[in-house]
């Protein structure tokens, strides 16, 4: 029996367990366990090393889940009380942005006045103008980033 | 088993209490275990355990329903712990996301019992548990996610966000080294 025989016996014993062989792998590797003595003792081997592995039991700590959910839980309470205040500020978000459009004439023609009086170019007038609508969405923009970093803080000092 | 899980992806959107409550309870065990062999310590795996399950509330509703939970529930605590690491900056992330270029991902200080060796010899004092602590963690987290977890391989490489091939060469020389562990530790 050839070296490349015994490697090949090995290559398929991993893979089986692994990503899985055909059927004629199959038998052909059954054949050449029949016959091989080594490449059978592999095989045993593989085997009873996973049995063991799959039969290995992990003490749990006694308590985790009760603390948890009530971690969760308490979790999920702040997280409904910010909920509101949330979509409060998408409420006064939706209204400025409503509010934009329908002053959006008005504005404009305040913006063209200043140009008027100022000589300032037509470019900064528009970004002015262009300014004016990103505001609101700026400010809430702004809001839940600082909020949310505040959260990533609370964790870290809360946590570990 | 589609439906169940599109079921469970409502309920984590609506943040459903009882829901968190019973998917904490079925997964402690599993979820504990996975965190154990990936940190080698039992305070920092309760840690995660925690950790995670805040995570599950928080961003429920990125869970889509169409694969196993589990797999989710193992990316998420994953993250945690590569997260923890890049700030502490324990090691070289490179060696955690690519062993095969370095040294795999290690805790537990060198010469000394591992706290996973601690953890799981104090249980039962065998040759079996014992051998475990010579398989370093990156070839431990796979070895845990096929054969004790029983997930597929595209399951697994979601779990790592790793290509299907490095998972695979991950787990044979993984079971290589579980094999020649087993033998040392029972010999």
């Amino acid at each position: 029996m050839t070296d490349n025989l015994h490697a090949r016996a090995e290559t398929l014993i991993a893979q089986e367990r692994v990503e899985g062989i055909s059927k004629a792998e199959q038998n052909w590797l059954a054949a050449h366990l029949r016959e091989c003595h080594s490449c059978a003792q592999v095989a045993q081997q593989t085997n009873d090393a996973l049995r063991s592995f799959r039969g290995m039991a992990v003490p749990l700590p006694r308590g985790l889940a009760e603390r948890t959910q009530f971690r969760v839980q308490l979790r999920a309470q702040e997280l409904r009380e910010r909920e509101p205040k949330r979509r409060l500020l998408w409420i006064m978000c939706a209204m400025s942005w409503g509010l934009g459009i329908a002053t959006a004439p008005y504005v404009w023609q305040a913006i063209e006045w200043i140009g008027e009086r100022t000589g300032a170019p037509r470019l900064v007038l528009e970004f002015g103008f262009g300014l004016w609508w990103a505001i609101p969405a700026l400010f809430a923009a702004a809001i839940v980033v600082l909020e949310n970093v505040r959260q990533a803080n609370e964790r870290d000092s809360s946590g570990r | 088993m589609a439906d169940d899980t599109m079921a469970l992806a409502q309920g984590l959107k609506r943040r459903d209490p009882e829901l968190l409550d019973q998917l904490i309870e079925q997964y402690q065990y599993r979820l504990f275990r996975y965190l154990l062999y990936l940190t080698s310590s039992r305070e920092r795996a309760e840690d995660f355990f925690q950790e995670t399950w805040i995570r599950v509330l928080e961003r429920g509703h990125q869970y889509d329903g169409k694969h196993k939970f589990e797999a989710w529930l193992f990316r998420i605590a994953r993250n945690l712990v590569i997260d923890w690491q890049r700030q502490k900056k324990v090691q070289s992330l490179d060696a955690l996301i690519d062993p095969e270029e370095g040294a795999p991902m290690e805790f537990a200080a060198q010469n000394q019992p591992s706290p996973l060796h601690l953890v799981l010899t104090a249980e039962q004092k065998t040759g079996v548990h014992a051998s475990l602590d010579r398989i370093p963690t990156v070839y431990r987290e796979v070895l845990v996610l096929r054969f004790q977890e029983e997930l597929g391989l595209e399951e697994i490489a979601g779990v790592l966000s790793a290509p299907l091939s490095t998972v695979k060469s991950r787990l044979y020389r993984g079971l290589e080294a579980l094999r020649g562990a087993m033998q040392g530790g029972v010999a």
